[in-house]
Order: structure tokens, then sequence, then C-alpha cells
């Protein structure tokens, strides 16, 4: 589209963003003040400086910035906080997002082409707003016959799938959103929902490419899933926990990657069959079967598969560093806070703050946070590189690997973690 | 109890039950905001390179390398029955763990039988 709007009057566009201002702040008094009102009386507050927080008082902190700091400080510890935020769902969405640039970049580094590049001025920084943009105003088209409550509900069920899946990874000492014991195991189960929402999204659409390529996904996630559960046995023998804070804890002195390659190995290859990437990339072989399960899937929808596709490389690369590469320990990076602001304040000329509530974060924390970010990076950077490098394998090639070469591989990693408990190299009297 | 442990799983259900409420909305905004032009006699017809559709969509379909999911219905399973041992592994006295070698070797016995009968015959 040449011209953005042929009509384009100046003083129109004015009365139209007033006129949407006027209905916001109705909209908002009647109905939203009150709402929040209502929702702040009936939550539990906490007690911050010795009084319990009243809703007036909440409002009043919230008008003196030097005292929002404790409001901050409490909500940080809720549940809502966790899943909505930081190591939850905005998290693990941020760095979704950032894989997806990172992933086109790369891609185009590899493959001598410059990628993204005009959105934004710097580098094309600005092209996933973009697509968002484009993905969100383009009409959704559900093929005739579908079966719409499913088909409508499929993407977002991914994206659900994929969030529980985030909800079990634990990011900093204590950050976890659901710090259950049976973590692995619940793990397995949030990843036996893939495959049926595949099919079931792929078995609504009415179409014959998704059927094939749903079918596909069902078979590869299906076959890779034992040599995925096997290739973690041996990190449970070693550490004698399903708890994947505890087993990330457990780290401290060296990454189980030194001890249990293979298995390591094992799990890395799994992983990209399970994530559908390439050399796997069967599901959504774009060469033979259009796009697979996704051919019929347009607009929002698409965006929405997208968004849980990368979600789940997330989960998938963050359970890789918290099971082999040691999660959130590392060498101490992060200056301490200096305490005599907390206790004496700043002082800007005559004039000295003090601010209440600090320090926000706490070293370590912030130094988990540096470090499992750092290597979740590095292992997200090495699941995309073979999409530059490699061509897709067969189907039949891919079962045989599946359930000959790996399964073989991850017996081989057990008999190594029982060899080493046995020795007396790892476990109760050996090294840590 | 028994309701504390589950009740711990109950953020994992928030954070699926959070990401629904956050991304359902999003299809909504599409459908509102998004162009809904006239339809016409293909545009509601199932992607197929440009042909018109021939056929049912969900037809029977030879679901070729069958007994995969067959056997993955057994040594799945299987598999997570390994994480009971391993799990206590460091706990138990050591000649527990000759019948798991025992049972180790019975699934990987199984597991070649298997595959070796479904490289021999070609009905699968």
């Amino acid at each position: 589209m040449s011209v953005i709007a042929p009509n384009f009057k100046l003083s129109g566009f004015i009365k139209a963003i007033i006129n949407d201002a006027v209905w916001f702040l109705l909209i908002f008094s009647l109905i939203g003040f009150p709402l929040v009102m209502m929702v702040l009386f009936v939550i539990p507050m906490p007690v911050i400086d010795g009084e319990l927080l009243t809703p007036f008082l909440a409002f009043t902190y919230l008008a003196d910035p030097s005292r929002t700091l404790p409001i901050v400080q409490a909500f940080m510890t809720t549940d809502m906080f966790k899943i909505m935020a930081f190591p939850g769902f905005g998290f693990a969405a941020l760095l979704a997002a950032g894989t997806i640039f990172l992933e086109r970049k790369l891609l185009a580094k590899l493959q001598l082409r410059v990628g993204p590049f005009y959105c934004g001025k710097v580098e094309g920084i600005l092209q996933l707003l973009g697509d968002g943009l484009k993905l969100i105003s383009k009409e959704i088209i559900i093929p005739a016959k579908a079966d719409k409550p499913i088909f409508w509900a499929a993407p977002v069920l991914f994206v659900a799938s994929a969030a529980a899946f985030v909800a079990l990874i634990p990011v900093a000492p204590g950050w976890v959103v659901a710090d259950v014991d049976m973590g692995l195991l619940a793990v397995f189960a949030v990843i036996g929902f893939f495959p049926i929402v595949t099919i079931l999204s792929a078995w609504s659409a009415n179409s014959k490419f998704p059927f094939i390529g749903g079918i596909r996904a069902l078979f590869q996630m299906v076959s890779f899933e034992i040599p995925l559960i096997l290739s973690l046995l041996g990190v449970v023998m070693v550490t004698g926990t399903l708890n994947l804070s505890e087993i990330a804890a457990s780290q401290s002195s060296f990454p189980w990657i030194l001890f249990l390659p293979v298995g390591a190995i094992v799990f890395f290859i799994t992983m990209l069959a399970e994530l559908e990437r390439i050399p796997f990339d069967l599901p959504e072989a774009e060469s033979e079967i259009v796009a697979g399960w996704l051919t019929e899937l347009s607009g929002m929808m698409y965006g929405l598969v997208q968004l849980g596709t990368y979600l789940k490389l997330y989960a998938f690369a963050a359970l890789f560093v918290v099971l082999f590469l040691g999660g959130w320990n590392g060498p101490m990076v992060v200056p301490p806070f200096p305490m005599e602001i907390a206790t004496e304040g700043i002082e800007i000329g005559p004039i000295t703050a003090k601010i209440a509530g600090l320090p926000l974060f706490d070293q370590e924390m912030l130094n988990g946070i540096f470090w499992f970010v750092l290597k979740t990076v590095a292992v997200i950077i090495f699941i995309l590189l073979p999409r530059g490098v490699f061509p897709r394998v067969r189907v039949d090639i891919l079962l045989n690997l599946g359930w000959t070469k790996l399964i073989g591989l991850a017996f081989v990693n057990i008999f190594i973690a029982l060899a080493l408990v046995y020795a007396g190299v790892l476990g109760p009297g050996g090294l840590q | 109890m028994v309701g504390e442990i589950a009740g711990n799983y109950s953020t994992v259900v928030l954070m699926f039950g959070f990401a629904v409420a956050a991304m359902a909305p999003t299809l909504l905004i599409s459908r509102m905001i998004s162009p809904r032009k006239k339809s016409n006699p293909v545009k509601f017809l199932p992607m197929e390179c440009g042909q018109v559709p021939s056929g049912e969509g969900r037809t029977h379909f030879m679901m070729q390398y069958y007994p995969y999911i067959l056997m993955f219905v057994i040594f799945d399973v299987v598999a997570i029955f390994l994480y009971a041992w391993g799990s206590s592994l460091l706990e138990l006295p050591k000649n527990a763990t000759l019948p798991m070698m025992g049972f180790l070797g019975i699934i990987f016995g199984a597991m070649s039988f298997a595959l070796y009968q479904s490289g021999r015959r070609r009905i699968w």
C-alpha cells in the first residue's frame, strides 16, 4: 500500500484520539476503578513496616515514589508475580522473542544474507513488533468443515502447555514458579501434552497437509520421548532427587556434563527432535508438505503457535542448563549492593534521600540470573546453529535413529552413572 | 498431606490458566480489528497448492511405522518405572541393583526383539 490513508485529516485524527480517551476514562472510572478497589479489598494484603497495608495506604504509597519499593518487594514474593513476570511467562516470552530475532539474524549471517534490516533503523531491531502487528491485523481464515472449537483452542493450548513447562524451570535459588518434588516427572508429563495438541490441531483442520504433518509430529515426539526419558535417568541417579532446584544446586562444584557427556549428547539430539527443528523438522517440512501441521493456521493463530514453539525452545534449553550445565551456579560477578545507601540514604548536594526497601534484589539472585541466562542463550544458539548447516533427515532414518542408536546410548549413560556411583566417584562419600 | 503435595502443583495449573487468559484475547482482538472481506467460493477451501481439493480432508491414512506407537505405550511406562529406582539409588543397598539389572536386561531384550521383528517382516 503506497498511501497510508488517502483521506487523512489532522483534525479528524485528533478528534478520534480525544473521543477514544474520553471513552477510556469513562469506562475506567465506572468499571475499572471500582473493580480495582474490590479486588484490593478481597486479596490478602502484605504487612509493610509493621502495619497492615490497607487499600487506602497502598494508594498513598503509590503516590509517594520513595515509599513504593516495599510494595514492589511485597508483590515480588507473590505467586502472581512469579507466574506473570519473572521466572514465569513474561521472562520466558521476552527470551523467546529475543530468540526469534537472534535466529533470523544468525541464520542470515550463516547464509551470507543481511536479515531483518529496515524496521527500527538499527539492524531491524523492531522487526518482531512489526511482525506482531502484521499477524494481529490479518484475517483469520478457518477452512470449511473444520472442527471450529478445537481449531480455535489448539494454538492457545499449545502456548499454555509451553507455559506450564516454563513454570517448572528454576531460574535462580528460590526463583521458580512451581517448586515440586517430582519436578522432572512433571516435565515429562507436560511434554506429553504437545503431541496431543498437535494432533488435535491437525485433525480439526480438515485438510490433508496438516493431517500428514500432525501424524509425523506424533511419531517424532513419541519415538523420541523414550530416549529423552532414559537419557536423564543418569542425572537422577547421581543426585538422588527429582526436584529440579535440588539438581541445579547439587552442581555447585562441577556440572554433570563432565561426568555424563553421553547423556547430554543424547538429550540434546532428542531435544532437537522434540522441538521439530532441523535436521528433524519433518512435521513442518516446507518443501514436502507446505508447512506441515501449521498449513491452515493463519494470522494470529500462527503467531501464537510460533510463540509457543519458542517458549518451548527456551524451556528445553533451560532444562538442559539446569540438568547438565549447572543451572544458576557460577563465579560471583555481580558487585555487592552498597549498604550505606540503604542505611544512611543517598546524599545529593544538600538533600539526603532515604529510600525504604533497598536493596530490591539480592546479590545471589542477580548472579544466578546472569549465569542462567548466559548459559541458556549459549544452548539456544547451539540449538539454532544446525538450521543453517544440516539437511532434513528421512522419516525412517529418524525413527531408526531414535529407537536403536539413541536408546542404546541412553542405556550406556545409565551404566556410566551406575559405575560412577558404585566406584565412589559421585554420591555419598564421593566428590562435592 | 496428599492435598498439600497436590497443592504444590497448583502453580503449574495457574500458569497454564494464565497463558490461556493472556493469549485468548489476542485471538479476539485479531478477530475484531482484522478486515473480513466478503466470502468467495474458494476462500475457505482447504489448502491444496492451488488445486480444488479432492476427497475428504480426514480420510483413512496409511499410518506406517504404527508398531513404534505400540512399542512406545509399553516402553514409556517401563522407562518411568526406572525413575523410582534411579531416584532412590543412593539410599538402596547395593544388592538391590542385581534385580534391576535383570529388569534392564528384559527391557533391552524385548526392545531389540521388537526392533528385529520390525526389520525382518515387512508387515509394519
